[in-house]
């Protein structure tokens, strides 16, 4: 009979365990739970715990990250995110080595954080949305940054944690740990403005629109008068991509200009308040079908795009920066990109912002409670939690005044590389004051000197280059890019604190975290609306909406409305 | 038991293969009991909760899913009879060519797009058939309407399809044309002689002569049926053809990627391989049976 050498026997066996345990391996690791006896160790050597602190060895972080090309246009040409001069002072200064288990666009990432999620291959620190968060923290996967925020956390840090109340660190804690520190901005940097062609406006002699009607009618004549008087039929009227709620070049302000209030930006509904303390999924109102049947009739008369439905936020900037269109819904950065483009291409292109127009005067914006769904956590397994907090000090006191002259975009510096990454929530406003501050007095140079001074020194610095037509360090767009965003009374940032002032604004009041329904069905009601509403905007029947109401609530809305408001009536600050 | 004794040498050198089968090929299939778990990624094979049917009954349950399994059907239906049918003339056609350089032209011309990537495809494809591309642009200099190609479900059908099958033709084909060299040349002289022409010749010598190797990649191509092509849908598709184009693996990306809903998605995977073996089973005994042919 057969007889099996024994050597074969050895090989099969050691073959089936290797199998074995190649696809257990990421089974058995996180259910352990690793002490964290190192980092105790590092804390309890005599000295005092450092914000700044120099490790004595090199302590070695990973990372992973999406990133987007660099925003300055000076940062040197094929530098890879390895090679961001962040990193190597971050080396020098506190000795923390970043090393990147994997880089992708951004546009990937969520995509590859999904399969190195799925396949328990996490760095140490993590940057995560709420809905990742929750997983994690349901997981027992994140670390627990309590003593490292209190011992390591500089005091600009703290004092920006706690510049909204402690609120939104209160969120990313549980029984008495903070899992996460949330990296959360002003929210009305969400508030949406109208940006139209000013010089298109001249050429046709027509008023900025204040009402919807007024906006049609110039759309109207975007289409069909030749704005540009290049003798060519080759421009529409209002901007739009296939996701009709996004963070750029959407609906979003449109359909506030309706009083309807779909989407925070995220395909997800917003939730607004029904005046009976109760929360209201802002996507199935009324309001939104009629704001749908109007883009239904404006794509019928090619004030949109007729294939809005194919084109992606790159295929929106391409034709704005081509002089395409001259009509954007969006927030007060529009001027740093990609309205600086077009206004680089074109030496007439003037772009205005205006309150978003409503159905009979200008219209309310909605705006977030909180703004922000970024949080930074640590993974458990990380010998030393408080590296992740000293980089947070790093990246902040990188601001300072001291590093201006080395902190610079040509040589290599490229901030939304690096990570993490906090910013003073109050960053905007700070520069908007500052600069303008510095400008009544007709100063030279800004008199602040904290760790914002780069963020204010560099505004103040365009400004002055623009408002005196100076374009030896940067083109007249980049200049007024930052300039029109930040600093300007009636630019982006500008206009959106006069709304602020007048009250026109509606809040999406849901800030917790996402709920299980909403993590579960999300998705698919995702895909319903927008298949739903670009089918409308194209030419289906209005009457459709009613239909997607319904399927909605069926597929899971009715339960996720359940979920908010028990969250609301037991958690909400109001 | 003896030519293993004298052949072990020869055995042994298949063993690198062998491992790398069950490492990559049924080592991952340990991932199968994601389908019945209620999988959560930290918490591993071994310690997720088991849910027994569950996932499946979800996914089945899901208003899409009856739309989705029907347009993977008929997408994957309408592409494997033409791969099988385009390379089949055109195989035939050009075994008549007789001019060589002609032949060997035509040949690497069709088969080129083979080479090309969805990625890169997709795109080109995407902008030929846009209202200013070139397709357009030929409709109206006809005097003919511009037709929106890629956000009409009708139309995009047909272009998934269509531009599937150019791309893809150029395999089968070559195959096929090495089939047909295979044919015995003292058959057509023997015909010749008693007088059949080409086209007598093509069906009663050809064709009869190709019938195995076409059977094989009829069989081959059935296990894929329920792949109607992810790659290519997922970069060409957009919401307004959803309804026509959405299919299982697309579907299951969707639920996989973005709702990181990995035990009903692995639930779908499964469902799909066990029908694909079903179906490469029956069509391979049926052509036994029938046509007495066999792979192995």
């Amino acid at each position: 009979m057969k007889r099996i050498k024994p050597w074969k026997m050895i090989l099969l066996a050691a073959l089936s365990l290797f199998v074995i345990s190649a696809c257990s391996g990421q089974g058995k690791e996180p259910a352990g739970n690793q002490p964290q006896a190192a980092a105790k160790e590092e804390g309890g050597t005599a000295a005092p715990p450092d914000p700044l602190g120099k490790y004595p060895e090199t302590v070695t972080v990973t990372e992973v990250m999406g990133f987007n090309p660099p925003e300055d246009p000076r940062t040197p040409k094929g530098i890879t995110p390895e090679q961001n001069a962040y990193l190597k002072d971050l080396k020098e200064m506190l000795n923390i080595e970043v090393k990147y288990k994997w880089t992708v666009p951004s546009s990937q990432f969520s995509q590859k954080f999904s399969l190195a999620l799925a396949s328990g291959d996490l760095p140490d620190i993590l940057e995560l949305d709420g809905k990742n968060f929750e997983k994690l923290k349901k997981q027992g996967m994140l670390a627990d940054l309590t003593e490292a925020y209190n011992d390591y956390a500089s005091p600009t840090l703290k004092k920006y944690m706690e510049s909204d109340g402690g609120f939104a660190m209160k969120t990313y804690s549980q029984d008495g740990k903070q899992l996460g520190i949330p990296a959360f901005e002003d929210p009305f940097l969400s508030t949406q403005l109208l940006w139209i062609r000013k010089d298109w406006l001249d050429n046709l002699k027509l008023e900025p629109p204040k009402t919807m009607d007024e906006l049609e009618m110039v759309a109207k004549a975007f289409v069909q008068q030749d704005p540009d008087q290049n003798g060519k039929n080759d421009t529409y009227g209002v901007v739009l991509q296939k996701n009709l709620f996004f963070w750029g070049f959407d609906a979003r302000g449109f359909f506030n200009g309706f009083g309807a209030y779909p989407s925070m930006g995220d395909g997800q509904t917003a939730w607004i308040q029904d005046g009976s303390g109760k929360l209201l999924p802002g996507l199935i109102q009324p309001e939104v079908k009629t704001a749908l049947g109007k883009l239904q009739s404006w794509y019928k008369e090619g004030i949109l795009d007729k294939e809005f439905a194919l084109k992606d936020e790159n295929k929106a900037v391409e034709d704005i920066t081509a002089g395409k269109v001259g009509i954007s819904y969006g927030e007060w950065w529009y001027p740093n990109w990609p309205l600086n483009l077009n206004v680089d291409k074109d030496p007439n292109a003037d772009w205005i912002a205006i309150q978003i127009p409503g159905l009979d005067g200008p219209g309310k914006s909605l705006v977030p409670k909180i703004r922000g769904d970024k949080v930074y956590a640590v993974n458990k397994k990380m010998k030393n939690p408080e590296a992740a907090i000293k980089m947070i000090n790093f990246y902040i006191e990188m601001g300072n005044k001291e590093y201006l002259n080395q902190n610079q975009a040509e040589k290599g510096y490229v901030y939304n590389w690096f990570s993490p990454r906090i910013y003073n929530p109050a960053q905007i406003e700070t520069i908007y004051t500052e600069v303008n501050k510095a400008l009544e007095a007709n100063q030279t140079e800004i008199t602040l000197d904290d760790e914002n001074y780069k963020n204010v020194a560099d505004v103040f610095k365009a400004t002055k280059d623009y408002l005196a037509g100076d374009t030896s360090n940067a083109s007249k767009g980049v200049n007024w890019g930052q300039y029109f965003s930040r600093a300007a009374k009636d630019g982006g940032w500008g206009l959106t604190r006069q709304i602020k002032e007048n009250q026109a604004f509606v809040n999406h009041e849901f800030y917790g975290l996402p709920t299980a329904t909403q993590v579960e069905k999300g998705a698919q009601l995702d895909k319903l609306m927008q298949e739903t509403f670009t089918k409308i905007i194209m030419g289906s029947s209005v009457d459709e909406f009613d239909k997607f109401v319904a399927s909605w609530k069926s597929l899971g809305g009715d339960e996720i409305t359940q979920e908010v408001n028990n969250w609301y009536s037991q958690q909400a600050v109001k | 038991m003896r030519t293993l004794k004298k052949e072990y040498l020869l055995h042994l050198m298949l063993l690198p293969g062998v491992i790398v089968t069950l490492i990559y090929a049924y080592g991952p299939m340990v991932g199968l009991v994601m389908a019945f778990q209620q999988f959560e990624p930290l918490s591993g094979f071994f310690h997720s909760e088991f849910v027994g049917f569950e996932n499946f009954q979800y996914v089945f349950g899901l208003p899409d899913f009856k739309q989705v399994m029907w347009n993977t059907l008929v997408i994957s239906l309408f592409k494997m009879v033409l791969h099988l049918l385009v390379p089949l003339i055109l195989a035939l056609l050009l075994n008549e060519v007789t001019r060589k350089w002609f032949s060997r032209f035509v040949q690497s011309a069709i088969f080129l797009p083979f080479f090309l990537s969805w990625t890169v495809l997709g795109g080109v494809i995407i902008e030929l058939f846009s209202l200013s591309g070139p397709v357009n642009g030929l409709l109206t200099a006809f005097h003919m309407e511009p037709i929106m190609f890629m956000l009409d479900n009708d139309w995009f059908r047909g272009i998934i399809i269509g531009s599937d099958v150019w791309k893809g033709m150029g395999y089968n084909m070559i195959v096929m044309l090495a089939a047909i060299a295979g044919i015995n040349a003292n058959l057509y002289e023997a015909a010749e002689v008693d007088g059949a022409g080409k086209w007598k010749q093509m069906l009663h010598i050809t064709l009869p002569g190709m019938a195995p190797i076409v059977i094989l990649l009829a069989v081959l191509s059935l296990g894929g049926i329920l792949n109607a092509g992810f790659e290519q849908i997922l970069i060409m598709y957009n919401p307004t053809v959803y309804e026509g184009s959405d299919i299982i693996d697309t579907f299951v990306y969707r639920l996989g990627m973005f709702s990181q809903q990995f035990g009903p998605a692995a639930a779908v995977g499964l469902f799909k391989s066990v029908i694909s073996l079903v179906l490469v089973s029956v069509t391979y005994y049926a052509a036994y049976k029938y046509n007495n042919y066999r792979i192995f």
